[in-house]
């Protein structure tokens, strides 16, 4: 099986801030990667390379194509929803079912009706028309009904509410998602849709912090939480970020064993917004 | 440890009916429509100016009764008034459009990226090339011989009004109908468009070019450089090569067909009929001048540049 997206040495300056330093990692197929990072990481930057929307130095294949170059071959197989709605305002949703229809090949219009009947829009209402909510409902839509083998989101579901944004994941899962299928998602609501991820990759200052599958997590890193007064000892095994709370002390290691940190306190596998966190605060640390 | 509710998905068996693309004609036609959909203004402003032409024929007044009036009582002179009454209805309709297409151009390119709507044209399966080609096809070909088109139906629609306010008696026979000199008349209009988009396109192109290439302002890129650049050069050199070159590029096609030499309104009022000009012109001489082709080689030039400036433009 090969990569739906493989990166190597990806590299983009804008002017005098470098946006990408040598970014290198690979996608698979039938996976839900998490691309995490701090505003200004290079998140953006990443994924509009991916969509063939900025140039770039190194090298880079998506579904084996040069997005450089091949950006609407490629679009035949990938779709993308970015942090605000960018359908166009003017555009009524009868004409951008019309639209995709004209122009995508793989775009089966009974699925985004079926979808769009099921919700308050009207085919009628112009984009400006309709809620933040409503149109991130009505772009969902048309991606839904795109027979795509990539689904690029970023920051999908930034200022929407609670609802919304529940329904949004879940019908990406229970009606988009299958083994074939990959998903790439930004997003700022890490806690929310961590139990979605069966990657991460979390990137600072334009480079990959750290890129692995969600089960080698827990095999890889470990939370310690334990009295402050004991700290000391366990410190010796140098964890790579430590904070304090109520008087506890929650330790970040890595590799290390269970045997080895199981006596100083309680032991637990970090949730990705916990390591995110450490990986990003604890850097340059001992 | 995590669990991930991805695990669980289904292994849907994938269509493999799906074709692989459109065709590049059903696509353009896509883009066509959208180009419409965006920018009313190109066929809303025309339609109004038509429906006023309309409203003219119903109440407007004929002041033929003037000192100089022409000898309406030949109806060889009926009939060249006739097919001048035709020509000069279809102008307004081709000034509005020159300033709404040339706005268009202009913004096409730059309004896709002011409201971020370029994210969503690229997320879809459509090259930049054929996108920017959408664009220059409505500006040249659709909405020039769209607004021919129209304007053949308002003068139709003009002259059936004021044949029945003449057969009521609340006007004078002025124009006698030619079947003939109508078919000429709009020759010469189809024509004249024909020509006159070939001649114009490198603007097309230019403006397209500046569309995706400014962060903002268009309209002051686009004009600036032809202003600054003639009073830049009186200045340092003391000549005008380019405002002659301006002057050329913008009035050039029009003397190269000689419309110098028509004979068409003399003082007296209409003098021949507007099919004339079919004879009289130098269509042969036009479609082989150099400066018309090398203008055509420019517009090429500068939609492959939009073409490739757009390719990296993102919403930034």
């Amino acid at each position: 099986m090969t990569a739906v997206i493989e990166a190597r040495g990806l590299t983009k300056n804008y002017r005098a801030t470098r946006a990408l330093d040598g970014v290198t990692f690979s996608v698979e197929a039938g996976r839900i990667v998490g691309l995490i990072g701090p505003n200004g990481a290079g998140k953006t930057t990443a994924l509009k390379a991916i969509l063939g929307l900025t140039s770039f130095d190194g090298t880079l294949r998506v579904l084996g194509l040069d997005p450089r170059t091949e950006r609407d071959q490629l679009m035949r197989e990938v779709c993308f929803i970015a942090d605000v709605a960018v359908l166009p305002r003017w555009m009524r949703v009868s004409q951008a079912l019309d639209f995709v229809a004209g122009v995508h090949p793989r775009f089966d219009r009974a699925i985004a009706e079926n979808f769009l009947s099921k919700t308050d829009i009207r085919m009628t209402s112009r984009v400006r028309e309709l809620s933040k909510g409503m149109v991130t409902q009505l772009h969902l839509a048309l991606v839904l009904a795109i027979d795509a083998r990539l689904l690029v989101l970023d920051e999908p579901t930034l200022g929407l509410d609670l609802l919304y944004r529940r329904n949004f994941y879940d019908t990406l899962l229970n009606d988009y998602f299958d083994k074939e299928r990959t998903i790439l998602l930004t997003t700022h609501q890490v806690e929310e849709v961590e139990n979605l991820f069966t990657d991460v990759i979390f990137i600072n200052h334009g480079q990959v912090a750290l890129c692995a599958a969600v089960e080698d997590l827990s095999s890889r890193y470990q939370q310690l939480t334990l009295a402050a007064e004991q700290a000391a000892h366990a410190r010796e095994l140098q964890p790579f970020y430590e904070r304090e709370i109520f008087g506890r002390v929650a330790m970040y290691f890595e590799g290390r064993s269970a045997a080895e940190l199981g006596a100083f306190g309680e032991l637990r596998t970090p949730t990705i917004a916990d390591l995110f966190v450490a990986k990003m605060q604890g850097t340059g640390r001992p | 440890m995590n669990t991930t509710l991805a695990d669980s998905a289904p292994d849907r068996p994938r269509s493999v009916a799906a074709p692989a693309a459109k065709r590049p004609g059903e696509i353009l036609l896509t883009l066509v429509r959208r180009e419409l959909w965006e920018h009313r203004a190109l066929w809303l402003a025309p339609l109004v100016v038509a429906a006023l032409l309309a409203l003219v024929a119903i109440i407007g007044r004929v002041h033929i009764e003037m000192d100089d009036a022409p000898d309406l009582s030949s109806e060889s002179q009926r009939v060249a008034l006739f097919s001048i009454v035709q020509w000069v209805l279809a102008m307004p309709l081709y000034i509005v459009i020159i300033f709404v297409g040339s706005f268009y151009l202009l913004d096409c390119l730059y309004a896709e990226r002011k409201d971020r709507s370029i994210l969503f044209w690229k997320s879809l399966p459509v090259s930049d090339g054929l996108t920017v080609c959408s664009k220059l096809l409505v500006g040249l070909v659709v909405v020039p011989f769209g607004v021919f088109a129209l304007a053949l139906l308002a003068h139709l629609v003009f002259t059936a009004i004021l044949g029945a306010r003449v057969a009521l008696g609340s006007l004078p026979p002025v124009l006698t109908w030619s079947s003939y000199e109508w078919l000429r008349t709009e020759a010469v209009m189809l024509l004249a468009t024909f020509f006159a988009v070939l001649w114009y396109a490198p603007i097309a192109g230019y403006l397209l070019l500046v569309s995706a290439w400014v962060r903002r302002a268009p309209i002051l890129w686009a004009t600036l450089p032809f202003v600054l650049g003639p009073v830049l050069e009186w200045v340092a050199f003391g000549t005008r090569y380019l405002l002659g070159f301006i002057d050329y590029r913008v009035n050039g096609i029009w003397g190269i067909l000689g419309v110098g030499h028509l004979d068409i309104v003399s003082k007296h009022g209409p003098h021949h009929t507007v099919g004339t000009a079919l004879a009289v012109l130098d269509f042969r001489g036009a479609l082989t001048s150099i400066d018309l082709w090398l203008g055509l080689a420019a517009t090429a030039a500068l939609t492959y540049a939009a073409t490739r400036i757009r390719r990296y433009r993102d919403d930034t």
